[in-house]
């Protein structure tokens, strides 16, 4: 395929903080293209040095030019924490970037797109948070552009909003348009993104299509056992010492306490009837099970070095056949 | 043709959202109010003697000075600051709108707004201050040209002053400080004898001078006293200062973060 868009070795500092390390990357035309990461990851930043708006060290082509020299056209942005004249109705703002190109969409269309076909004539500044960042997506829209950045589109979006947006870039992106975008929501990434690059400490740590990333990154499925609570106590009993996972689990799950929780790594869903049975043999009550499968959120907890222990569920217990540690950190043990 | 669709959609939408801003519409208008009446009372006290001593006629440029001045320097550079804390520019850098016709439909929609400001406070002029001024064609159209080039000026100064400025705030502090002293040492209110000789010079330094000078030529003082060279000069000076300003107002606009 043909790219759209090559950067290579992108490097940007603000005084000490270094935004961007070295960044490579290649986007095909046609491809959806999400970058994810923590805050301060530098997404917002790459997205800048993408455009032409930051000045970065490094090299970028966009369709074969630099940013600020190619047709501008063929380009949208929407950037972050983006407000538009706020005294103008969403169909005037529409109206006003539409303005600024030679081509582009009927105002009105890309107004039905963007879900404000009702709430077209209202100022900006009287609509609510979610219209008003579905205003913002139509300014990038209406010129109808070959490539489309767009840092955080969703971002205040209800998740009604949130998915009508997806279907409108899932559309966008059927009809050949290349859209790089940043978000903090996994599931978005996942549902759009061709490949996902996860940006950390200003560099990238992976690059790939969604579920690659999942199956290299994300780790095994999961089943969380929430313990119930000791009448005697303050919270579940500790695992009785004979605890142990069964003989068809043994070899591929591990288990490890994590709160007031039991987490079974590396079970399968069919087997969830075998450790409830282990736990009834020992005589462990439980208030609930949940099983989860390996996610992109498990990838960026994993990429990031973030991980949800250390977020929520303090206070460690044992694992395998040891004794309860006196505390944190996590041990993982095998079954 | 992509150009004038370019500036035409920013002016429209500049237009509209100054309209729109009702408080800024009022003092946009209200402020010329005030000052020809302050001002006008007291040249009233010409037989007095004082520092308002001339004829009322005299300060006409003074007081078209206070909105060709003033307006433009805080409403652009206001704009500017408002536009880079808004990510605005950051968006515009990505459409075909140059900086230039950015500021280009910025100084349209100023022009327009100060025109109409300097119309009432020239019609308030002559009716609350009894100045009499030359009202043939050339004058008029003296009067209109300095004013739109005198607001293109002080457009491409607000721009610069907004570039440079970190917000809002300090643009209102910069424009105050810089438009005071400007306002009043620029043969407006007060005429060149009243400052020390060594002072004087100085006075050619404020773009707002050439305004001042170039615009009582051309309507108050008599044309046989060879009034047209000053006029034309003047302005000639003014509308170079203007392009200048201009461009480097264009040139600072920010485009990156």
């Amino acid at each position: 395929m043909t790219a759209a868009l090559v950067a290579e070795d992108l490097r940007r500092t603000y005084g000490e903080t270094v935004a961007l390390d070295g960044v490579s990357l290649s986007v095909d035309a046609g491809e959806v293209f999400a970058l994810v990461g923590p805050n301060g990851a530098g997404k917002t930043t790459l997205v800048r040095a993408l455009t032409g708006t930051t000045d970065a060290e490094g090299s970028v082509s966009v369709f074969g030019a630099d940013p600020r020299d190619v047709d501008r056209e063929r380009i949208g942005l929407l950037p972050q924490e983006f407000d538009p004249p706020e005294r103008l109705t969403a169909r005037e703002l529409l109206a006003y970037y539409r303005g600024l190109y030679d081509g582009g969409r009927d105002v009105d269309a890309v107004l039905a797109d963007v879900g404000l076909s009702d709430d077209a004539d209202t100022w900006y500044e009287n609509l609510s948070g979610g219209q008003r960042r579905r205003t913002c997506v139509g300014s990038a829209l209406v010129n109808d552009p070959d490539l489309l950045f767009l840092d955080e589109p969703t971002t205040g979006i209800d998740p009604a909003g949130r998915r009508a947006l997806w279907r409108l870039l899932e559309d966008l992106a059927a009809g050949g348009t290349t859209i790089v975008l940043t978000t903090h929501y996994m599931a978005e990434a996942h549902r759009l993104a061709d490949r996902v690059a996860l940006l950390a400490d200003g560099d990238l740590a992976a690059v790939d299509d969604p579920d690659a990333l999942v199956a290299e990154y994300g780790g095994a499925s999961r089943l969380v056992v929430d313990l119930a609570s000791d009448p005697g106590r303050d919270g579940p009993a500790p695992l009785p010492d004979d605890f142990a996972l069964p003989d068809n689990l043994a070899r591929a799950a591990n288990w490890e306490r994590r709160g007031d929780a039991l987490v079974v790594t590396g079970v399968d869903r069919t087997a969830i009837g075998d450790v409830v049975d282990a736990l009834d043999a020992v005589g462990v009550a439980y208030d609930a099970l949940t099983w989860k499968q390996p996610d992109l959120e498990d990838v960026y907890l994993d990429l990031t070095g973030e991980s949800v222990v250390g977020r929520g569920r303090a206070g460690i217990a044992r694992s395998g056949s040891g004794s309860e540690p006196e505390s944190p950190p996590v041990t993982e043990g095998d079954a | 043709m992509s150009a004038p669709r370019r500036v035409r959609a920013s002016f429209r939408a500049g237009w509209h959202s100054f309209l729109r801003r009702r408080t800024a519409v009022f003092f946009t208008f209200f402020f010329p109010l005030i000052i020809v009446v302050i001002f006008g009372a007291l040249v009233r006290t010409e037989p007095t003697g004082g520092l308002f001593a001339e004829d009322p006629g005299y300060y006409v440029p003074g007081y078209l000075a206070v909105v060709v001045l003033f307006t433009p320097l805080s409403r652009v550079g206001s704009e500017v600051a408002r536009y880079r804390e808004s990510n605005r520019f950051e968006k515009l850098a990505t459409t075909p709108l140059s900086r230039s016709e950015w500021l280009l439909a910025q100084t349209l929609v100023n022009v327009v707004v100060i025109g109409l400001a300097a119309l009432l406070l020239l019609a308030l002029v002559l009716l609350l201050t009894g100045a009499e001024l030359l009202v043939g064609p050339t004058a008029l159209a003296a009067l209109v040209a300095y004013v739109v080039v005198g607001v293109a000026l002080f457009c491409g100064l607000g721009a610069i002053l907004g570039s440079l400025a970190g917000s809002q705030d300090g643009v209102i502090a910069a424009s105050n400080s810089i438009a005071l002293p400007l306002l009043f040492l620029s043969e407006t209110f007060v005429p060149p004898e009243m400052l020390p000789a060594w002072f004087r010079p100085a006075m050619g330094l404020s773009p707002l001078t050439y305004f001042s000078r170039g615009v009582r030529a051309a309507t108050f003082d008599p044309i046989d006293a060879g009034a047209v060279a000053p006029a034309v000069s003047n302005f000639a000076i003014l509308v170079a200062l203007a392009l200048a300003f201009l461009t480097i107002g264009a040139a600072t606009l920010p485009r990156t973060d």
